[in-house]
């Protein structure tokens, strides 16, 4: 009698940790546009960080969410079709690449933006080369 | 006054005289490939930045470790953490030279090249030649290379319940539209 209930119990150890090993497996990736940003910050003044201390600063940002607003410079898409955005300056600025689900379902968002104004954007910040890398990221205003 | 008017002529005319003497791509792709029994793994990055000197045909390459996206968070997750330590070395870096350039290849169709140089990854540096294309594509420099790496030369360490089942080496996909750059 005692035999089969610790069998069981077994099996059901068996199966809470095939559970949970497959949850973490299929675990999807995160959704930034549900999580919360832990800095806010103007774009230009996010360059200077990263233009003065580098590496200070990848350390302080990197992996982290951030919500960005600055100019709008392009807009773009790359040829496997992910929106670009480039705050701030063309060359050495923010590029900040959409999350493509998050894209699919607002083009409408996307398209309405216009070059020239202010965009806020919130996204996972991905450190420094010769910009910053912003990815993946979705428009906030 | 003037002899600052004479240095910014002079500054002008020599920028249109060697024209654009460099091409940066600020969203190249860069992909490593492995095949496993269980499912394949692919990590992506379009974050990637390379310059070309169209006067010397060096090469740069950089990419962001973290930039590279994966089919599943957790292989993400264990890229970063276990495998490449991105904290610890965030970048990848090549530095190289096409073998015989002329600033001809530049304007060509797409054709072979062979390139050297110094492959820096998880910290470990490793003199490589790749097989490369690159020329004019619809009108824009492209280039492109697939090589392979084998992790254990840039110590990393796959953990051996794993690594039978890993291909022994990675397959690298390079892909950079160039834009020419002032200066």
């Amino acid at each position: 009698m005692k035999i089969k209930y610790i069998i069981f119990a077994g099996l059901l150890l068996m199966l809470i940790g095939a559970g949970i090993g497959l949850k973490m497996f299929f675990k999807p990736h995160a959704d930034i546009s549900k999580l919360k940003a832990e800095f806010k910050v103007e774009a230009s003044a996010l360059i200077v960080e990263f233009e003065q201390d580098e590496n200070a600063a990848t350390a302080k940002y990197s992996e982290k969410i951030l919500e960005i607003s600055g100019n709008l410079v392009s807009k773009n898409k790359l040829p496997n079709g992910t929106d670009l955005l480039v705050l701030h300056d063309e060359m050495q600025g923010i590029s900040c690449q959409l999350d493509s689900i998050w894209a699919a379902n607002n083009q409408t968002t996307i398209e309405a933006l216009e070059t020239g104004k202010t965009v806020i954007v919130k996204g996972i910040c991905k450190g420094y080369l010769m910009e910053i890398k912003v990815s993946p990221a979705v428009i906030v205003k | 006054m003037q002899k600052k008017l004479f240095v910014l002529v002079l500054l002008l005319v020599s920028a249109g005289a060697f024209g654009q003497s460099k091409f940066i791509a600020k969203n190249a792709y860069i992909s490593f490939y492995s095949s496993t029994p269980m499912e394949d793994i692919l990590g992506e990055s379009n974050e990637a930045v390379t310059i070309l000197n169209a006067e010397t045909g060096e090469i740069g390459f950089q990419a962001l470790m973290t930039t590279f996206h994966f089919k599943r968070a957790l292989m993400e997750e264990h890229f970063n953490e276990n495998y490449m330590e991105s904290t610890k070395f965030p970048k990848a870096k090549f530095n190289g030279k096409i073998t015989g350039f002329n600033k001809e290849m530049l304007k060509a169709p797409v054709a072979n090249v062979i390139i050297t140089g110094l492959l820096n990854v998880h910290g470990v540096e490793k003199n490589i030649t790749v097989n490369a294309m690159l020329g004019l594509e619809s009108g824009k420099l492209v280039g492109t290379s697939k090589f392979k790496v084998t992790p254990e030369d840039y110590g990393i360490a796959i953990p051996s319940l794993v690594r039978d089942k890993i291909g022994k080496e990675m397959e690298i996909t390079v892909k950079a539209t160039y834009l020419p750059f002032g200066n």
